[in-house]
């Protein structure tokens, strides 16, 4: 009994990745206030690999990929073909709890940090993404309109794959930074972070930050959500206001 | 200058925005007409998503059109009577306008709906437009004295039953063609962000023969409450009045329309009612191209519900 117990600790312990890094990090602010001046950010999340053990040697050379994760919505591609002359929208694909902000940063190129079971396991790939929301399962129509979703998002940068954005500042400490649009989504952000070595994973740590209004522009948008009816008689009443004033102004 | 704006969470150039107001507005006092038709399209093409450029401009139409109401309230060229008809039943068309927008844009087919009605509607009333001036531009060339039609002269519609009399239009007319005529300026103006005056002018004007001297006072009271009563509806269900975007256009509308009426003492009627028609069909035949042209891009992709965003 006692050595059958041993002999399944031994496989459990040798089952165990043997993990010597862990990664302490930060994000450097953890809200992003929009005010009505805002015109998009640039966040810098810090990190440094450290022994899991104290003393122990770090043997590298690392490098870190960091994964940033907007507040997910549900979102539809559609396609435009034309029938009978006309362009319209004719089939389209629903993508739900799809992020809306989506950014992959790595200190080097992905394909040479990272193993293929290392980037399809978690997902990293914006296309996972696509395929981990279609609503149509993996058939050949949701991969074409994910493949032409992440592209669109591309465009609008919401989504990137910046190979460059990691920037180590010694052996072990690392620097990334992130660039949000003005148009970004406002809710809670999460940030992934993979410490490789030898294109495998050896430590990760994730951590969160929220874009938010504040002040007039949050006052505005709570009223509009929560008080509609007199959110919409306030509207009215500034634009009876107006024209009533500027009437006044320019009457002779 | 770039300003966030709260609801169509995206900041924008201040300047633009109180620029193209004004640009709109003054075409609108040019013309007497809102301005709905072109500045709806022109947000939208700016970049603002759809349901906040139509939602939000029915506050800035409100706007560029109360100081006009007013101006005319003052010089008694308003039938109150018939004004408080068309705003009873544009309300109800107004509440219609704003169901049918949310169900087009549940199903996906909102932009496709936007873009026909507009080619239709701009066409159309265009066109009409367009030969009604063209033909009052030459009769006048070859020296034909040009008597406007009788408001006494009565068509089959002023015969229907349940008549009423309106006095300052001196009128004594079916109330059912004024029932109809509001419900379809409510939700046609509901539905694509537009005041209807363009629509409510000729309709006044041709069906119900409405004398000239109350005529546009009247439009400009109906679309100022009816374009408050809209802002509202919008402001309940689709939550997309973007306040800070329909202030911008406000204050650019609303003195851009002053510069545009005094602008307008300089040209004819005839004249203006050619320009507005080229100005109307020019916008038309830009949504017939977005439908008849291949897009620069087949796909596009849209929001169906914001599951993150919160406070």
């Amino acid at each position: 009994m006692t050595r059958a117990f041993l002999v399944a600790v031994a496989l459990l312990l040798a089952a165990l990745p043997a993990r010597a890094e862990k990664l302490a990090s930060t994000v450097s602010s953890a809200t992003v206030q929009i005010t009505s001046s805002f015109e998009g950010t640039t966040l810098s999340l810090f990190g440094t690999i450290e022994p899991d053990i104290f003393g122990m040697p770090l043997i590298g050379p690392y490098n870190v990929i960091v994964v940033v994760t907007g507040p997910l919505q549900d979102r539809v591609t559609r396609l435009k073909t034309n029938s009978w002359g006309i362009w319209t929208n004719t089939d389209q694909v629903v993508f739900r709890q799809f992020p809306s902000f989506y950014n992959v940063l790595a200190s080097g190129k992905l394909d040479l940090i990272a193993s293929p079971e290392v980037l399809d396991g978690q997902n990293i790939l914006p296309i996972a993404q696509a395929e981990a929301a279609s609503t149509e399962g993996a058939t050949p129509k949701a991969t074409r309109f994910g493949t032409e979703l992440v592209r669109l998002m591309t465009q609008q940068a919401h989504f990137a794959v910046r190979e460059d954005a990691v920037r180590f500042l010694s052996d072990t400490a690392y620097v990334a930074q992130v660039t949000l649009p003005s148009d970004v989504t406002n809710g809670p952000f999460l940030a992934h972070t993979y410490v490789l070595k030898d294109r495998r994973v050896v430590a990760e740590h994730t951590e969160g930050f929220s874009v938010r209004k504040a002040g007039f522009e949050n006052f505005v948008f709570v009223a509009s959500r929560q008080q509609p009816l007199l959110y919409g008689i306030a509207c009215v009443i500034l634009a009876l206001g107006t024209g009533w004033l500027a009437g006044v102004v320019f009457r002779r | 200058m770039q300003i966030y704006l709260p609801i169509a969470e995206l900041s924008m150039n201040l300047f633009f925005l109180v620029g193209i107001g004004g640009a709109v507005g003054f075409l609108s006092g040019l013309f007497g007409v809102g301005g709905g038709f072109l500045l709806t399209p022109l947000l939208i093409f700016s970049g603002v998503p759809s349901p906040v450029a139509v939602a939000s401009v029915t506050g800035q139409v409100a706007a560029a059109s109360t100081s006009g109401a007013l101006s005319y309230y003052r010089r008694d060229g308003i039938d109150l009577h018939l004004a408080l008809y068309l705003i009873l039943s544009s309300t109800i068309g107004a509440m219609a306008g704003v169901a049918t927008f949310s169900l087009l844009r549940s199903i996906g087919q909102l932009d496709l709906f936007i873009s026909v009605s507009y080619l239709l509607l701009l066409g159309f009333v265009g066109s009409l437009m367009m030969a009604e001036a063209v033909q009052t531009l030459l009769r006048r060339r070859a020296g034909v004295v040009i008597r406007d039609k009788l408001p006494s002269q009565h068509s089959w519609m002023h015969g229907l039953p349940m008549r009423i009399r309106f006095k300052k239009s001196r009128l004594y007319i079916s109330v059912i063609p004024v029932l109809v005529i509001g419900v379809f300026i409510g939700w046609v103006g509901a539905l694509l962000g537009i005041g209807g005056g363009f629509i409510l002018v000729p309709a006044l004007v041709y069906l119900l023969r409405v004398p000239a001297n109350v005529v546009v006072g009247t439009s400009l009271l109906q679309v100022v409450a009816m374009m408050c009563v809209t802002t509202i509806l919008q402001a309940l269900t689709s939550q997309s009045v973007d306040v800070l975007l329909a202030f911008c256009l406000m204050v650019g509308g609303t003195v851009g329309a002053q510069f545009g009426a005094s602008a307008g003492k300089y040209l004819r009627g005839d004249q203006l009612r050619a320009l507005l028609a080229l100005l109307v069909l020019a916008v038309a035949i830009r949504f017939g191209l977005s439908l008849v042209l291949a897009p620069s891009d087949p796909f596009s992709m849209a929001v169906l519900t914001s599951a993150g965003a919160a406070g």
